[in-house]
């Protein structure tokens, strides 16, 4: 860099940045991304199944629900206490897409709200139709979760 | 013929172009071309910035051929664990490596559940003094029928393996 004439012992205010290692360093950071980067997020909804007896032993105050696929368009809601049914509640659509609306509706106004009182569901057991397609299964799996109904099981039983 | 003349044949306003452009080729071009560093800094800077967001270092897990995984808007992170995939053709998977037919695997679930317990097997070994925990990734595709998945919920729970994780594509 050249000495400005006549502006004596005074030093260059303007400093030059050397740009090739930074954009060398930003080249590397921008490869390594791309190269790590995930673009499907895979997650995880858990199923507990009630084979043990802790979930029994939290049966005392609390109520159950019973989730029965009659067909695609139609499920059965019961509401248990001990073991006891004490309300049933169909939950019908006219088709598959606005079931789980209809199903989410129905937990907010009846069932989470039973006779006017704020209640909390243990449990909730899922019965599934060889109708019902899997992917609709996980649908009604993320009402119940975002209901705060967390410990959900799936019954294990031949398709019908 | 008109068509031709039309569009195939070139215009003198074409050929001036074209002849223009010869001339020009001929003569000797300027070398220097200035690069806009600024402007390339700031998209370099902005890329790392967006990738570092979405960066993450959960565990991954392969998702199988066939396999169209459900969306989930409740989904949670996947935890290391064995994987048991259902195809949209049939065919059941566990760890990559196939099992045999769903439905034949459901009527006589021995290979299955001998599998199952070589992995218990394997995992007691590595993880000498510390409980089973019972966990297993399970996929399937969203058009099998949820009874097929049931059922085989119902093999793996006999199999000991009692928290299973439903692999789902996460939406946020």
């Amino acid at each position: 860099m050249k000495k400005k004439v006549g502006l004596g012992s005074k030093k260059e205010l303007n400093a030059e940045l050397n740009l090739t290692p930074f954009i060398d360093l930003l080249s590397t950071c921008v490869c390594f991304l791309l190269i790590t980067a995930v673009w499907i997020e895979i997650g995880t909804v858990e199923i507990k199944q009630s084979h043990g007896t802790e979930a029994a032993a939290s049966k005392k105050e609390t109520y159950d629900l019973d989730i029965v696929y009659k067909n695609p368009t139609q499920v059965r809601l019961n509401l248990k206490r001990n073991g006891r049914r004490v309300k049933g509640f169909k939950v019908e659509s006219d088709s598959t897409e606005n079931l789980q609306a209809v199903l989410d509706q129905t937990i907010k106004e009846k069932v989470l709200t039973f006779k006017k009182k704020a209640i909390e569901i243990a449990t909730a057991t899922i019965t599934p139709r060889s109708t019902v397609q899997y992917g609709q299964l996980v649908e009604t799996l993320d009402t119940l979760r975002s209901n705060e109904i967390i410990n959900i099981g799936v019954l294990s039983a031949k398709g019908r | 013929m008109r068509l031709n003349q039309s569009l195939v044949s070139s215009d003198p306003f074409e050929k001036h172009l074209i002849k223009r452009k010869r001339k020009m080729s001929w003569k000797k071009k300027a070398a220097i071309g200035a690069l806009m560093l600024t402007s390339m800094v700031d998209m370099f800077s902005m890329l790392v910035v967006f990738l570092l967001q979405t960066f993450s270092t959960s565990p991954e897990i392969l998702i199988n051929k066939g396999v169209t995984l459900p969306d989930s808007v409740t989904a949670t992170e996947v935890r290391e664990a064995p994987v048991l995939a259902v195809a949209k053709d049939g065919n059941l998977y566990l760890d990559q490596k196939i099992v045999g037919e769903v439905t034949k695997v459901l009527k006589a679930p021995k290979k299955l559940m001998n599998q199952l317990h070589d992995i218990k097997i394997d995992w007691a070994k590595s993880h000498a003094g510390q409980a089973f925990p019972g966990e297993i990734n399970l996929q399937a595709d969203k058009e099998v029928p949820s009874t097929t998945v049931s059922q085989l919920m119902g093999i793996l729970t006999t199999g000991e393996f009692s928290t299973i994780k439903l692999a789902v594509i996460g939406l946020r």
